[in-house]
C-alpha cells in the first residue's frame, strides 16, 4: 500500500491566495487519468504558517495581489525547504514586473533562497511528458490579454541538485482554471505540463 | 698423662688434617664446577616464573639462556603477544610448559571492523567476562568505561591507531584492517513520498542510489546504474511496496547468493519474496497522533507488523508487543522486514532531529544486510601504514591455544627449583674453603 497523494493548496495570510479554486480538481484528474498514482479525489488546503504544511511535501501557491509572509510562515517555509518540501508557485497575473511577481520573488528569496532561471533541459520537462521546449506556453500569455508575453523559463531555487521552489509567470491557474469534464473539449490537454510537476515531486 | 708438648703437637696435626679437608672440599668444589662447566647437567626440575613481581622477562631469559625441562608460570593477568609467543616458543623448542594464575583470569575479545556505510565508520565489539569494570581507548584518548565488563557495541568515526580495552587481567587490542567494496542500493518503489523521501535520505548519507520508481503501467522514473539484480551491482536492495512484485523472483535470486534485502510496508507480501521474509504482513496499524515530533518519532508512524516471525528471525524493534522490524539469514543473503511504510512524515513532521535521524535509521537498516565485499589494506608484516602495530583480539583464548588450558602448580615438585643454584653452592663452597685453609695457615706461621 502506497499512501496516496494529496494536492495541496497553500493559504497565506496576505493576497488572494484561492484565486484559482479550480485548479486542484484539474491536475487530480489528469494524475488519475495519466498515471497510476494513489491520489486523494479532493485536494486540501493548509496555511503556510501551520505544521499541517509538513503533511504535504508538494504545495501549490498562487494569487494575483502583493504577497508578505508573516514571520511564521517565512519559518516555516524555510524548514518546510529544508526537509525536502517543494513550493509550486505560479503568478495567476502572467505578467513580468507586477504586484505578486516582484513581492513574491521577494518574499520567497527572503525566506528559502534566490530564484534563478531553470534550463529547460531539466528533468522536470521530461519527468513524464516530454516538453523539449521547456515549460509549453499557455493560451493567455499569447493572445489571454492581447500582450503576447511568453515567459520562456520558469524559476526555481534549489537546494543541491533538487528544486524546492518551482516558480512561474505563465499563468497556470488561468491555464487550468476549468472543470476537468471540459478537457474533452480540447485538442491537446493542456494540464500535461501540470502532471509533470507533480511526478517530478514525487520522485526527485 | 700427655706433655704440654704433645699436646701441641696433636693439635698442629688436627689443624693440618683440617686444612687438607679444606683443600680436598675446595678442590672437589673447583673440580665439580669444572666438570658442570664441560658437561652442563641435563635440567631436571622445574622452573617456575611469577608475573607478578618482575614480570615475566628476567624469567623468560633465564629460560632461553639455561633451558629447563619443566617450567611453570604463575600468571596474575593474561601475558602480553610478546610474552605469550616467548613461552609459545620455549614450550616448541623442548621445555614442557604449563601455567596457573593465583585468580581468575577473565575470558575476553575486541573486534573491530568496518561498517557497511557510505561514511566509514568503525563498528568495535567487545565481551568481557568477570564482571570487573573495562575500559575502552585508542591512541587518542578514553572512548568507553565498561563499569561491570559484559558486551557492548561502539561505532566510532574515527580511530586513532589501536583500539584496546583493559580490565583487571588483560588487555585486548584490536584495529580494523580492512575496508570495503560498496556498490550502490537499489530502491524499488511506486512515486510517491516514501520512495522519494527513502532515496534522498540515503543519498545525503552517502550511499550511491540507483531507482526505478513506478509512476504508470509501463512507465519508471529511473536514476543510477541500473541492471539486472545480482551481487556485482547492489549492495542491497529495498523494496517499499507491491511496485517490485515484479523483480520477486531476481530478489529471491540476489538474496541466496548473497545480497542484503530490505522489504518496507507490505513489500514482504511479494510472491517469491514472501518466503524470505523475517515473518507475515499483519494488519496495518496507525501511529500515535502526534509522536512522530516527539522523542520515540516511530510510535507516530503506520506500522504493518512482523507477523508471527520465524524461528530464526532475529527481532530488532517493537512496538509494545507488535514486532515493527526483524530480520533473518537466507542462505548466504540477509533479510531486514521493516513494517514502516510512511517513514516520510518523520523527516517532515518530525524534530529538530528528525532529518538526521530518519537518514541515519535508513542507513542502518541497509547497512544491516548489505553485502559489502572486505577488501585487505595495505599492510607491511604486522605493522601498518597507519601505525597500527600488533593486535591481540582474545588474549585469553590465545593463551590457552598456545599453551593449553591452566594446570595447578604440582605440588609435589619443589617449590623453587634454580639450575644456576647448584653452580653458586660449589663456588661459595670452593671460595670459603680455601679462604678458611690459607688463613689457618697463615696462623699458625706457615706459608
Amino acid at each position: 500500500m502506497v499512501s496516496e497523494f494529496v494536492f495541496a493548496t497553500a493559504q497565506y495570510e496576505s493576497g488572494d491566495w484561492d484565486s484559482a479554486p479550480l485548479v486542484p480538481a484539474n491536475l487530480i484528474d489528469s494524475v488519475a487519468r495519466y498515471t497510476s498514482l494513489a491520489v486523494a479525489p479532493t485536494g486540501a488546503i493548509v496555511a503556510l504558517a501551520s505544521d499541517d504544511l509538513f503533511r504535504f511535501p508538494l504545495v501549490f501557491l498562487t494569487g494575483h495581489l502583493p504577497v508578505r509572509f508573516t514571520e511564521a510562515e517565512r519559518t516555516n517555509l524555510r524548514r518546510y525547504a529544508d526537509r525536502g518540501g517543494m513550493l509550486f508557485v505560479d503568478d495567476h497575473n502572467h505578467d513580468i514586473d507586477g504586484a505578486f511577481h516582484k513581492t513574491a520573488v521577494e518574499e520567497l528569496g527572503r525566506a528559502i533562497g534566490p530564484l534563478a532561471q531553470l534550463p529547460n533541459t531539466h528533468a522536470l520537462y521530461s519527468a513524464f511528458f516530454k516538453f523539449p521546449d521547456g515549460p509549453p506556453n499557455t493560451s493567455h500569455e499569447l493572445n489571454g490579454w492581447g500582450d503576447n508575453l511568453v515567459h520562456s523559463h520558469l524559476l526555481a531555487a534549489m537546494r543541491g541538485d533538487r528544486v524546492v521552489v518551482l516558480y512561474s509567470n505563465k499563468d497556470y491557474s488561468s491555464e487550468w482554471g476549468y472543470h476537468p469534464d471540459n478537457k474533452r473539449f480540447l485538442s491537446i490537454d493542456n494540464t500535461k505540463f501540470g502532471v509533470n510537476v507533480i511526478v517530478y515531486a514525487l520522485t526527485r | 698423662m700427655r706433655s704440654r708438648a704433645d699436646r701441641a703437637k696433636g693439635a698442629r696435626r688436627i689443624r693440618e688434617l683440617a686444612e687438607r679437608v679444606l683443600r680436598g672440599v675446595a678442590l672437589a668444589a673447583l673440580a665439580a664446577l669444572f666438570w658442570r662447566a664441560l658437561m652442563p647437567p641435563a635440567p631436571k626440575a622445574m622452573s617456575i616464573a611469577r608475573s607478578d613481581k618482575a614480570g615475566l622477562t628476567p624469567s623468560l631469559l633465564r629460560w632461553t639462556l639455561d633451558a629447563p625441562s619443566a617450567a611453570h608460570a604463575v600468571l596474575d593477568r593474561a601475558p602480553d603477544p610478546q610474552s605469550r609467543d616467548w613461552i609459545a616458543a620455549l614450550a616448541r623448542s623442548g621445555t614442557a610448559v604449563s601455567w596457573s594464575s593465583p585468580r581468575t583470569l577473565g575470558a575476553s575479545a575486541v573486534v573491530a571492523e568496518p561498517t557497511p556505510e557510505p561514511y566509514g565508520a568503525t563498528r568495535v565489539r567487545l565481551a568481557a567476562a568477570g564482571g570487573d569494570p573495562v575500559s575502552i581507548g585508542d591512541a587518542a584518548g578514553l572512548i568507553d568505561t565498561l563499569p561491570r565488563g559484559g558486551a557492548s557495541e561502539l561505532e566510532l568515526s574515527s580511530v586513532a591507531g589501536t583500539i584496546r580495552a583493559s580490565g583487571a587481567t588483560f588487555t585486548a587490542s584490536t584495529a580494523s584492517r580492512d575496508s570495503l567494496s560498496l556498490r550502490p542500493v537499489l530502491v524499488l518503489g511506486t512515486a510517491g513520498w516514501e520512495s522519494k523521501f527513502t532515496i534522498a535520505a540515503l543519498e545525503e548519507r552517502g550511499w550511491r542510489v540507483a531507482s526505478r520508481v513506478r509512476v504508470a503501467p509501463n512507465v519508471e522514473v529511473t536514476q543510477g546504474p541500473l541492471g539486472a539484480i545480482d551481487t556485482s551491482r547492489y549492495a542491497a536492495v529495498i523494496a517499499l511496496d507491491s511496485s517490485a512484485a515484479s523483480s520477486a523472483g531476481a530478489i529471491a535470486r540476489y538474496v541466496r547468493d548473497g545480497g542484503g534485502v530490505v522489504l518496507a510496508g507490505s513489500a514482504a507480501r511479494l510472491g517469491p519474496v514472501s518466503a524470505l521474509a523475517a515473518g507475515g504482513v499483519g494488519r496495518r496499524m496507525a501511529g500515535v497522533a502526534g509522536a512522530v515530533a516527539s522523542s520515540t518519532p516511530r510510535e507516530g508512524l503506520g506500522v504493518f507488523p512482523v507477523a508471527a516471525p520465524r524461528g530464526d528471525a532475529v527481532v530488532l524493534e517493537t512496538r509494545g508487543t507488535v514486532v515493527t522490524v526483524a530480520a533473518r539469514r537466507v542462505a548466504a543473503g540477509r533479510v531486514l522486514q521493516s513494517g514502516y511504510d510512511e517513514t516520510w512524515r518523520w523527516r517532515m513532521a518530525g524534530g529538530d532531529e528528525a532529518m538526521t535521524a530518519h537518514r541515519e535509521w535508513w542507513s542502518r537498516l541497509v547497512s544491516a544486510v548489505a553485502y559489502a565485499p572486505l577488501v585487505r589494506r595495505a599492510s607491511s608484516g604486522d605493522v601498518t601504514l597507519d601505525g597500527v602495530g600488533a593486535t591481540d583480539e582474545a588474549p585469553l583464548a590465545s593463551l590457552i591455544d598456545a599453551l593449553g588450558p591452566a594446570s595447578p602448580l604440582d605440588s609435589r615438585l619443589p617449590a623453587t627449583t634454580d639450575d644456576t643454584r647448584m653452580t653458586r653452592i660449589l663456588f661459595a663452597a670452593a671460595l670459603a674453603a680455601l679462604l678458611l685453609e690459607w688463613a689457618s695457615r697463615r696462623l699458625r706461621g706457615a706459608r
